[in-house]
């Protein structure tokens, strides 16, 4: 008899514990996050409009003011920051996106689509080497050595901020 | 280096007398593009088309663009004449074009508009803020003695062509682009004509398009202007088409109908659009079709087409069916 009820109550902790664990993970996919803009130190740059970052995302502003050309590191498919930038940025689906680089290099208009990276540790890394290097990471996971651009005025976590 | 091919396979029937239906091969391309610098890219572009007793490979566009800034690109090589907007924009991937058949005022070895330009050209930004405009201006050999040639391995006399192009693309406005163009050159045809005339040719265009697909919408117009420079008798000639299509919401956005209206009027004395080997003819004509995306990178179209040409010719109906895709 106290076999079955130390089973029991066993059995009913681990089913409340799995719920919780449940519906703590699925809050955290659920979870709203800003995307923050990040370029080298070494780049003069402060802010954009979402309109500048639009055409800079998209190819059709290559160089900044400086003249320095424009690298985009963008992070590969199924992340949380593509999905971001696609949806914002892009306002296009993921085949919508490698279609609208296919006809932009058949237009000679480009070279190559967006350089992809596996990690926000490249993006540092190729922010660091590259001085006109511009890439989107989780306003969570922004290191010291990225400096973080407004756009539209706005920081991340601010009221208003376009990215998330 | 990033390489990319374009391929199709057509089936055509038509009540046109002396026509056969049956399958062709489409033009196998392939599209070449190379940074060799942060600011120097070169850009190639090889086709290969079947005719009756062997393959014709042709080199249809090989540029090497150096960039300044976002305000400046100069480039040299063999372009797609930059004075109409399909030529630019789809090239030869059937694949990027909605419809199977370019519009006849620049078809491939079309004669009503140069197809290609063998020069140098300007590019870049005007600085216009949300209006998004851009510049293309060129200077080049024009039209060969065959005037449906580039000349490649010369001009066919002193006189260089130009070309210039405006047009806006409104930040506000994703997907409209209205421009204008104009192009001017010297034409000594071969072989040559009764008197041995040159035509200076000026062509006057202008497009709006808005490529959101839901609706998208595709117009153009062209004047051409000859003037025989013995006589100075002057010809114009002019053509537009407008398309409509419309991306509809259903089955994961896979199908697109379309229709597209097409004018071209001739002077029937117009000397180099008259020859007998290149002639080039009035026109009215409908397209409906309908394309479905049967992958990202994959398409089937089906298309009717209701032609009539001179006054004489009699009405064509052609069914036509195409499968185009990228690799």
């Amino acid at each position: 008899m106290r076999k079955a009820a130390s089973f029991w109550t066993s059995f009913v902790v681990a089913v409340a514990i799995g719920l919780v664990c449940y519906r703590l993970s699925a809050a955290d996919t659920t979870k709203v996050e800003d995307v923050a803009v990040v370029v080298s130190p070494k780049n003069a740059v402060q802010s954009l409009t979402l309109s500048e970052l639009t055409k800079i995302y998209r190819g059709e502003r290559q160089y900044w003011r400086t003249n320095l050309p424009v690298v985009i590191l963008f992070r590969t498919p199924g992340t949380y920051e593509r999905d971001v930038v696609l949806r914002t940025i892009f306002q296009m689906t993921e085949p919508q996106y490698k279609q609208y680089w296919m006809s932009k290099i058949m237009r000679a208009e480009a070279t190559s689509p967006p350089t992809e990276v596996f990690s926000t540790g490249m993006i540092k890394e190729g922010i660091a080497a590259i001085p006109g290097a511009i890439g989107c990471v989780r306003a969570s996971e922004v290191r010291p050595d990225m400096k973080v651009l407004r756009i539209d005025g706005h920081l991340p976590g601010e009221a208003g901020y376009p990215l998330h | 280096m990033h390489l990319r091919g374009f391929a199709d396979v057509d089936f055509s029937s038509t009540d046109e007398h002396g026509t056969h239906s049956g399958f062709t091969l489409g033009q196998f391309v392939l599209h070449v593009a190379s940074p060799l610098s942060n600011r120097v890219a070169y850009f190639g572009e090889l086709s290969f088309t079947a005719q009756p007793t062997s393959y014709t490979a042709d080199v249809e566009r090989s540029i090497i663009r150096f960039d300044y800034n976002d305000y400046f690109k100069l480039s040299f090589g063999r372009y797609h004449t930059p004075i109409n907007y399909w030529n630019t924009e789809f090239h030869h991937g059937l694949w990027l074009q909605t419809t199977i058949s370019r519009p006849e005022m620049i078809r491939f070895g079309g004669r009503f508009q140069p197809v290609h330009f063998l020069g140098m050209l300007a590019e870049g930004h005007l600085p216009s803020g949300p209006l998004g405009m851009g510049y293309e201006i060129g200077l080049g050999n024009g039209r060969a003695g065959t005037i449906s040639r580039a000349g490649d391995t010369g001009d066919a006399n002193n006189n260089r062509a130009w070309v210039a192009r405006v047009f806006a693309r409104p930040t506000g406005l994703r997907g409209l682009q209205v421009g204008g163009a104009i192009y001017g050159d010297d034409i000594t045809p071969t072989p040559a004509l009764t008197g041995n005339p040159r035509f200076s040719e000026l062509i006057e265009s202008a497009h709006i398009v808005w490529t959101s697909e839901t609706p998208e919408l595709l117009s153009e117009f062209a004047n051409v202007h000859h003037r025989d420079t013995l006589t100075g008798t002057v010809y114009n000639s002019q053509a537009y088409y407008v398309q409509l299509a419309y991306r509809l919401p259903w089955q994961q956005r896979k199908w697109k109908p379309y229709y597209r209206f097409e004018y071209m009027h001739i002077p029937p004395t117009e000397p180099l659009f008259s020859l007998p080997d290149f002639q080039v003819k009035d026109l009215v004509q409908s397209t409906a079709g309908i394309r479905w995306d049967i992958s990202d990178f994959a398409a089937f179209k089906w298309e009717y087409r209701h032609t009539k040409r001179g006054p004489t010719d009699p009405i064509v109906n052609g069914a036509f069916v195409q499968t185009s895709f990228t690799f």
